[in-house]
C-alpha cells in the first residue's frame, strides 16, 4: 500500500529520524493514558538523542501508568518542507500523532541558540506561540534545562519552566496537571497556581517586569499570591540513588554520541569563573562505583553498543575513579568494549589508564588552558599552570601522543594584547617540549592544533556582570593571535564570532527579546546552530524592525546594584558569592575548589555531595 | 567457530535503514542476543559477516541472506530464535542454517523478484513492452551517469492489476556482478518506451532470490 507518510519519507534525507521505533523506546496505546506528554528537544534527532537528560526524562515519565512520554524533534528543513507541502503538523515519533492538542509539551533548552526552532516548531505544530494567545485546548508549554535558569527572552512562550533538575519535579507537574484534567480543565489558570506553589517551578506569567528609563530592569515582582518572591533550582540530593534508566534507545542511524554515556557525578567542584555550568550544578555529587559497574553492565547488555563514555564535567575529581575503570577494563576488555574518557587531568593515573584504553591511544589530546598567561587563568580561576600543561605534555610525548589540541577563549574580562599572544607562546613552547625529547624516545609527526573559541558572559557566572568583546574586537584578537604563531607545526582555528554575538544578547537578555525572536522566525530562522542556516542578517533585521539594540545586552558592564532579569532565580550559589568571586577576579585572586576550602558559596544548604564530604570525614576520624 | 547463513526479512517499519545502518544494526542485537562473534583480525577487528545483495533504502523483503561467523557450536534453529529475541521489530529472521565451508555460496545469487506498486496514470502490456530489443535507460555510477540497455537483465514481468491509479507488478530482474538492475530503472524505461504512460511513486518489496532459474536455499534452508 502506498501511504503519504512513504511518499515523504523517500524524498528526505535520513529518513530514520522521523520512523521511530528504535530499540527501546517506550511502546503505549495512547488510549491507555490519561496524560499524553510530548518531549521536545529543538534541535535534529542525531543531537537530541545523544542528550542524556532527554533519555532520563522520557524513561522516568514513562514509568508512570497514566502518561505517555513521546519524542517531538526538529525535523531537517527538508522534511519541514515536505510536511508543509503536504499539510503534516509537528508529528511525536513513537506514534506519529500530531501534537498539536497533545497535554503537554515540554522543551528542553541546552542552548541559546535553539530558541527559533521551538519557535519554529510551534507554528509547525499550529499551535499559537505565546502562552497568553493559548487557550485550554492546546498543550500546556513547559521549559527546563541550563537556559532556563535565564529563559526571560522566550518567557512570554512558556507557561512555566522548572528549574533544577528535573526528576522529581516533572512527576509533580504532570500529576497536578492529571488532577486538573481530571476537574474538568475549566481555566488554565488554576493548574498555574496549584504548581506554582511546587519547588522549583516559575510561571513567568505571574511575575510582572518593570523597567527604568534606560531599558534596564527596574523590578520584578509577583503579581499573583501563589507566586514565590524566589524560585530556587530543584536538585536531587542523593545522587547514588537517583532514577536513572536501565534501558536505552538505539538509534538506526549514527548519533553523535552512538555509546552508551554513564553519568559518573554531577556538578563540579573547581569553580572557573566564566563557566556556568560549574556554578548552576553545584554541589558535586557522585554514584558509588559498584552503582555505576552495575548499571554499565546493564547498559552495554540491552543496547548492544560496543563502546561505552564517562560522562561528568571533571573526571579526574572523580572519587572511586579508579575502582570504576578498573571494573570497566574488565568489563570492556571481555566484551570487546570500547572505553573512552573524556575530561581527564593528566597524571600518572591517567596516563597509565589511557595507556589500558586502546581507543585513546589513536586519538588526540585536548588540554584546556583557556588563557595563555598566568595572570588571566588566575583572573578566571582556572587552576592550571603551565608547569602543569609543560608537566602533562612532556609525559604524552614521552608516552607517544602527537596530536595535542590546546583550547583557549578569546575576549575574556581583563584580557589584554599580551595575553593573547601569551597564548601563541605558550602552544610554541609545547611544541619546545616536544623537541627538547630525545628523537628516538618520541613519535613522529607532531600536531598542535590551537583553537579559539569567543567568550560569552552567562548568568550566574562571576561574569554574569562583564561586557563582551564587541565583534571587531574579537576579530582582531583573532588576528593577532594569528601572526603570533610562527610555525606552520602549530595550526589554528577559531570559532565564528556572530553566532557567539547571538549568543551573548540572549543569554543575558530579557523579556523584550521575545518579539525579535518570534519576528526572526517568521522571516525564516531556524536552527542556528547550523553554519548552513544560520541567517545574522535577518536575526538583525528583526533586532531592527523591533527597534532593539542588541548591544545593550552584550557590550554594556552592568554594574552590581543593577537588577538583573534573573535574579528571582536562586541557583543555591549566592549572588554575593559571585560578586565575591568578580571582585578577586579583578585582583588575579584564585579561589581553591571545594575539596580544598569550602568557600561558602551557598550550595551547602542543600546539604549534600562535596559539601558533607568534610564533615563526614571529620565523623569518621 | 561455525559459519551460519541467515535467512531475513524486513517490512515496512524498518524499510529506511540503510545497508551500512543495517549491519551495524545487526551487530548490535547479536551482542544483546549473548552470541559471540568471530572478529577479523588485524589492527581494527570487526565481527565476520556477509551480507549477499545489500538492500536499498525504502525496500522490504522477505529473503535476504547473510553469512555470519560464530564462536559456538549450535544448530541453526538456536542462533535464529537468540537473533530474532534480540531484533528491533520489523526484522526478522526466517531460518538460519550451519555451513561448512563453501557448501552455500552465496556470490552465485544473481537474479531477484520483486512486487512493485507504482501511482500512474494507466495500465500496460507488458508483452509490448517486453517486445522491444533494448531498452536504454541511464544509469548511475561512479564516475557518471552513462546510458544502459536494461532489456538482457529483465527475465520476467508480470501484471498482477491495475486498480486506483496503482499498478502492481511482480518483476524478475538481474542482482548481483554482472547487472544489478533495480526496480526503478525499469519503471523509468517503461515510461520512457510505453506512449502516454507516467508514473510517480512506487513502492518495492523483493519477495525471493534466486541463482540462476531456482530459488535460493528453498530446500537446504
Amino acid at each position: 500500500m502506498i501511504t503519504l507518510k512513504d511518499k515523504i519519507l523517500s524524498s528526505v534525507t535520513k529518513p530514520t529520524r522521523y520512523t521511530g521505533g528504535e530499540l527501546n523506546s517506550v511502546i503505549k496505546d495512547p488510549a491507555d493514558v490519561y496524560v499524553r506528554f510530548g518531549f521536545c528537544f529543538p534541535d535534529v534527532y542525531e543531537i537530541a538523542m545523544s542528550h542524556l537528560g532527554m533519555k532520563i526524562l522520557y524513561h522516568t515519565l514513562n514509568t508512570r501508568e497514566d502518561t505517555y512520554c513521546e519524542r517531538v524533534f526538529a525535523p531537517w528543513p527538508d522534511m519541514e518542507e515536505q510536511m508543509q507541502k503536504h499539510g503534516m503538523k509537528l508529528f511525536a515519533l513513537e506514534t506519529g500523532d500530531e501534537v498539536t492538542h497533545f497535554d503537554m509539551l515540554g522543551f528542553t533548552m541546552q542552548y541559546e541558540l535553539s530558541y527559533s526552532n521551538i519557535v519554529n516548531m510551534l507554528m509547525l505544530a499550529d499551535i499559537p506561540i505565546k502562552a497568553s494567545e493559548r487557550g485550554e485546548d492546546f498543550p500546556i508549554i513547559c521549559g527546563g534545562g541550563s537556559c532556563s535558569y535565564n529563559a526571560e527572552p522566550v518567557a512570554d512562550i512558556f507557561d512555566f519552566f522548572t528549574m533544577g533538575e528535573g526528576e522529581e519535579v516533572m512527576h509533580e507537574v504532570v500529576s497536578e496537571y492529571a488532577k486538573w484534567k481530571r476537574s474538568g480543565k475549566k481555566c488554565k489558570r488554576d493548574y498555574l497556581e496549584a504548581i506554582a506553589k511546587i519547588d522549583g517551578v516559575y510561571v513567568p506569567s505571574f511575575y510582572d517586569v518593570k523597567y527604568n528609563e534606560d531599558n534596564t530592569v527596574k523590578s520584578v515582582t509577583p503579581n499573583n499570591p501563589n507566586a514565590r518572591e524566589v524560585i530556587t533550582k530543584r536538585i536531587m540530593a542523593d545522587f547514588d540513588s537517583a532514577y536513572t534508566p536501565h534501558e536505552l534507545m538505539v538509534p538506526f542511524g549514527e548519533i553523535v554520541h552512538d555509546r552508551v554515556v554513564l553519568e559518573i557525578m554531577r556538578g563540579c567542584l573547581r569553580g572557573c569563573r566564566f563557566c556556568q555550568a560549574g556554578y548552576i550544578y553545584r554541589p558535586l555529587r557522585e554514584r558509588k562505583s559498584d552503582t555505576l559497574l552495575v548499571l554499565a553492565d546493564d547498559l552495554l547488555s540491552c543496547s548492544g553498543y560496543d563502546e561505552i563514555s564517562l560522562s561528568s564535567l571533571s573526571t579526574s575529581d572523580f572519587g572511586g575513579l579508579k575502582e570504576l575503570t578498573d571494573g570497566l577494563l574488565d568489563m570492556t576488555e571481555e566484551k570487546k568494549i570500547g572505553l573512552s574518557l573524556p575530561s581527564l587531568r593528566i597524571d600518572n593515573f591517567s596516563l597509565e589508564l589511557m595507556h589500558k584504553v586502546q581507543a585513546v591511544r589513536k586519538s588526540g589530546i585536548t588540554f584546556a588552558p583557556e588563557a595563555g598567561t598566568q595572570r588571566l587563568r588566575d583572573v578566571i580561576n582556572k587552576n592550571i599552570t603551565e608547569e602543569d600543561i609543560m608537566r602533562s605534555t612532556r609525559r604524552l610525548f614521552e608516552g607517544g601522543w602527537t596530536n595535542v589540541k590546546l583550547y583557549f577563549m578569546i575576549g575574556l574580562p581583563t584580557e589584554t594584547e599580551e595575553d593573547v599572544k601569551g597564548i601563541a607562546d605558550l602552544s610554541q613552547r609545547v611544541l619546545d617540549v616536544y623537541f627538547s625529547i630525545p628523537k628516538e624516545e618520541r613519535a613522529k609527526n607532531i600536531n598542535i592544533t590551537v583553537s579559539t573559541s569567543s567568550f560569552v558572559p552567562k548568568p550566574f557566572t562571576a561574569f554574569q556582570w562583564c561586557p563582551m568583546d564587541s565583534r571587531e574586537q574579537l576579530i582582531k584578537k583573532q588576528d593577532l593571535l594569528k601572526s603570533s604563531i610562527k610555525t606552520r607545526r602549530i595550526k589554528y582555528s577559531w570559532h565564528d564570532n556572530k553566532t557567539s554575538y547571538l549568543e551573548g544578547i540572549f543569554a543575558r537578555g530579557d523579556r523584550r527579546l521575545c518579539d525579535v525572536i518570534i519576528r526572526a522566525v517568521e522571516l525564516g530562522c531556524k536552527f542556528d546552530g547550523w553554519n548552513e542556516y544560520f541567517r545574522f542578517d535577518l536575526w538583525m533585521q528583526a533586532f531592527e524592525e523591533l527597534g532593539i539594540d542588541p548591544d545593550f545586552y552584550t557590550a554594556r558592564e552592568r554594574s552590581i546594584d543593577e537588577v538583573l532579569p534573573w535574579d528571582h532565580i536562586d541557583v543555591g550559589v549566592t549572588k554575593q558569592f559571585l560578586i565575591s568571586e568578580y571582585e578577586k577576579s579583578k585582583l588575579a585572586q584564585t579561589t581553591p575548589h571545594c575539596r580544598q576550602k569550602c568557600s561558602n558559596c551557598g550550595a551547602a544548604r542543600f546539604k549534600t555531595g562535596v559539601c558533607l564530604e568534610k564533615r563526614e570525614a571529620q565523623k569518621n576520624e | 567457530m561455525s559459519d551460519y547463513i541467515i535467512k531475513y526479512g524486513r517490512d515496512d517499519r524498518v524499510k529506511y535503514i540503510s545497508h551500512l545502518d543495517f549491519v551495524r544494526l545487526f551487530h548490535r542485537a547479536v551482542r544483546r542476543a549473548g552470541l559471540p562473534f568471530i572478529f577479523s583480525q588485524g589492527f581494527n577487528p570487526h565481527p565476520v559477516m556477509t551480507v549477499a545483495q545489500p538492500l536499498s533504502v525504502g525496500v522490504t523483503s522477505d529473503c535476504e541472506y547473510m553469512r555470519v561467523g560464530l564462536d559456538l557450536d549450535c544448530d541453526g534453529d538456536y542462533v535464529k530464535a537468540k537473533i530474532n529475541g534480540a531484533l528491533p521489530p520489523g526484522y526478522r529472521i526466517i531460518a538460519a542454517k550451519k555451513v561448512k565451508g563453501k557448501e552455500i555460496d552465496l556470490s552465485k545469487l544473481d537474479r531477484a523478484e520483486y512486487i512493485t506498486e507504482t501511482e500512474c496514470n494507466k495500465d500496460i502490456d507488458v508483452d509490448a513492452f517486453l517486445a522491444h530489443k533494448e531498452l536504454i535507460v541511464p544509469k548511475k555510477s561512479k564516475s557518471g551517469t552513462k546510458d544502459s540497455d536494461i532489456r538482457p537483465y529483465i527475465y520476467e514481468i508480470e501484471n498482477l492489476g491495475f486498480c486506483d491509479g496503482v499498478l502492481t507488478l511482480k518483476m524478475l530482474l538481474s542482482v548481483g556482478n554482472t547487472y544489478n538492475l533495480k526496480p526503478q530503472s525499469v519503471k523509468d524505461a517503461m515510461e520512457k518506451y510505453i506512449d502516454g504512460f507516467f508514473t510517480s511513486f512506487m513502492t518495492v518489496h523483493r519477495s525471493s532470490m534466486r541463482a540462476g532459474e531456482v530459488e535460493f536455499l528453498k530446500k537446504s534452508i
